[in-house]
């Protein structure tokens, strides 16, 4: 998805206004009934920011932003702690007034159209903020009637819910007696129980053990198949590159590069290892700077030298490399 | 469909062992009241024998039970709902219920009905321990409802108080300090400065007017105190038969008192809310609307402070 999508680069901390950004390719999803058409410019894109910024006295959290997400996407918003992602998430959940322009999602303005927003988008803050008094179901069906859900439904959407967030065997269990990646999976459904398009999940993964995060992985993966846009952050870029087809980097409030992973890293000139294995046993490590190098290698090593490649994979680069790159370890 | 805040509330209240602690406490210091007041009375004599005794031990019995109730309302509401808002905050529960549909009022209201639900509870299931008074002879059934009705009316002003109070902290430790110290300057500060004005004014020697009856009257004390009035005004120093003298002290100076500066006409009389006997408003009536006005501009501001998108994470 979006692999074609134009992407143009920033040198990290420029001051100098620049655009960023996807042309958007990724399927349209359906408006659910009840819903404001859409600008035609906007039917693409999910989250678009222009110039956003949000100042906390002195502190610039999030310094003129411009950002689009396509619709359809798995997008990773990268960077480190304090760059400014999750008060970007926060002014997309209408949580947070903008100090200066403008973001629309799903082409609602969460500023001023706070409630539009909200219907149409799921949020998990990055703390598991649960009800350990309530059992499971309950839980979930307090979230359902906050959204005006009718109580004839609460029973399916609940069964449906936790069937796919693998807890169907927790319905009635406490929510204190749950695991934190039981916790987390049930943050998750209670982020989709109004069947949301879009779904901003802020470090999703932290704090879960290597099976827990691979099932949540596979869930995000399934959910984005039912057509939900989703914008994650996350710190486990190993995570991120996995199912991420799009992702912008951030360091101190400012957006660093955006567009999928491979394309920026192409963009930023960055040569890629790729590690061979011959059938005799021999291994050798080559540097190519793009696909096309990377094609005309193998042809070379199995026409024209005649030897027999078992294995040809590419040893590093990837989101780490990327973010390794654009990053410089600016602390606000 | 019930207000989903409320139903997640009474559901988690009473789930917890702490609902009927307070339930057990709250009965038990009225049944001891009620022991200790009847032991006090029939060390003096058999009081089967004499009916104007039991009377008047009915009406002991009815305002010390309403005082204890009273009391016991004034500590445990800022116990109780505290952690209303800031709760939500300290355990980041807020911020998932912020990004619902629900209206900060909705939350907020949902947060004050959980709380005078259960206190609700507390009251009906006191209700047999108030009309053992009734049994006695000393309060008519109506006089034993407008205690009752009291308590709710500054029960349900209190909890909306303290529940608005609660947005404004993050920790439930830091609300509850600033719970009880609203509730003691609730109930303390009119009383002081009433009695401070009275002292400074007769001191300074050239100005006799007296403070208005209406400082006085805008306390949870009063307002119980005023509707429960009956005809016994003197006694054995319950703080409500106190607190009803006062006020009426206060209401007959009241006519002396700075409004006095207004002439005595109809204009001038509308000032005088507060007059003794049938002149005026009740004092009830003014301390109810003094709580309640309190109690909606501290629900507004509430209100505005849970409101998102906002300025700063709060």
């Amino acid at each position: 998805m979006n692999d074609e999508a134009p992407i143009e680069m920033l040198p990290p901390h420029d001051d100098s206004a620049a655009e960023f950004g996807t042309e958007p390719t990724a399927e349209i999803t359906t408006e659910p009934e009840g819903h404001q058409p859409d600008d035609a410019a906007d039917r693409s894109v999910a989250v678009r920011a222009q110039k956003l910024t949000k100042r906390y006295g002195a502190l610039v959290a999030v310094n003129s932003l411009d950002l689009e997400v396509p619709r359809g996407s798995i997008f990773g918003l990268i960077g480190p702690n304090g760059a400014g992602k999750s008060t970007t998430f926060a002014m997309m959940a209408s949580l947070l007034r903008p100090t200066s322009g403008k973001i629309t999602v799903m082409g609602a303005d969460p500023a001023h159209k706070p409630r539009t927003v909200r219907r149409r988008m799921g949020y998990m803050p990055d703390n598991l903020g649960v009800y350990d008094n309530l059992r499971v179901d309950e839980y979930l069906e307090f979230f359902a009637a906050s959204y005006g859900i009718h109580r004839a439904e609460w029973s399916t959407l609940v069964d449906g819910l936790l069937e796919l967030v693998d807890l169907s065997v927790k319905r009635t269990a406490m929510v204190n007696s749950l695991s934190r990646g039981m916790k987390q999976r049930l943050s998750l459904a209670r982020a989709l129980v109004h069947d949301p398009e879009l779904l901003v999940l802020d470090e999703p993964a932290s704090g879960l053990d290597p099976r827990a995060r691979v099932e949540l992985r596979e869930l995000l993966k399934s959910l984005n198949g039912m057509g939900k846009t989703i914008i994650i952050s996350s710190h486990i870029l190993a995570e991120l590159e996995e199912m991420c087809t799009d992702v912008a980097i951030m360091e101190a409030g400012r957006l660093l590069a955006a567009g999928p992973p491979r394309e920026i890293l192409q963009q930023l000139g960055g040569a890629r290892t790729v590690r061979v294995r011959f059938a005799d046993g021999a291994a050798e490590s080559f540097t190519v700077a793009d696909d096309t190098e990377q094609a005309s290698l193998l042809r070379r090593l199995v026409v024209e030298d005649g030897r027999a490649v078992v294995e040809f994979i590419e040893e590093s680069g990837g989101l780490e490399q990327l973010f390794m790159t654009l990053t410089q370890g600016v602390v606000q | 469909m019930i207000n989903p805040v409320l139903g997640r509330e009474l559901r988690e209240r009473m789930r917890t062992g702490r609902a009927f602690v307070v339930l057990g406490v709250f009965l038990a210091l009225l049944i001891l009241t009620v022991y200790l007041v009847y032991q006090g009375r029939e060390s003096t004599g058999l009081i089967e024998l004499d009916l104007a005794r039991q009377t008047q031990l009915g009406r002991d019995l009815y305002e010390w039970v309403l005082f204890v109730m009273l009391a016991l309302v004034l500590f445990f509401v800022p116990g109780l709902t505290a952690g209303a808002i800031a709760g939500e905050r300290e355990r980041q529960t807020l911020l998932p219920l912020q990004v619902t549909l629900l209206r900060p009022r909705s939350i907020l209201f949902g947060k004050v009905l959980a709380g005078m639900s259960f206190l609700v509870l507390l009251l009906v299931a006191a209700l047999p321990v108030t009309m053992v008074a009734y049994l006695l002879g000393g309060i008519r059934l109506w006089d034993g409802l407008k205690g009752l009705g009291a308590i709710c009316i500054v029960a349900f002003l209190l909890t909306a108080m303290i529940a608005s109070l609660s947005t404004f902290t993050r920790r439930v430790q830091t609300a509850t300090l600033m719970a009880y110290g609203f509730t003691a300057l609730l109930v303390l500060v009119g009383p002081l400065l009433y009695f401070t004005l009275g002292v400074a004014d007769r001191s300074s020697g050239t100005d006799l007017r007296n403070p208005p009856a209406a400082i006085l009257a805008v306390n949870p004390i009063s307002v119980v105190a005023d509707i429960t009035s009956g005809n016994t005004l003197t006694g054995d120093g319950n703080p409500l038969r106190w607190a009803r003298q006062s006020l009426r002290e206060a209401k007959v100076n009241n006519a002396d008192s700075w409004f006095a500066w207004f002439p005595d006409d109809s204009f001038g009389n509308r000032f005088r809310i507060l007059e003794p006997d049938d002149g005026g408003f009740p004092a009830w009536a003014v301390g109810t609307i003094g709580l309640a006005l309190l109690a909606a501009l501290m629900a507004t501001l509430a209100v505005r402070r849970l409101r998102t998108p906002a300025e700063v994470e709060r």
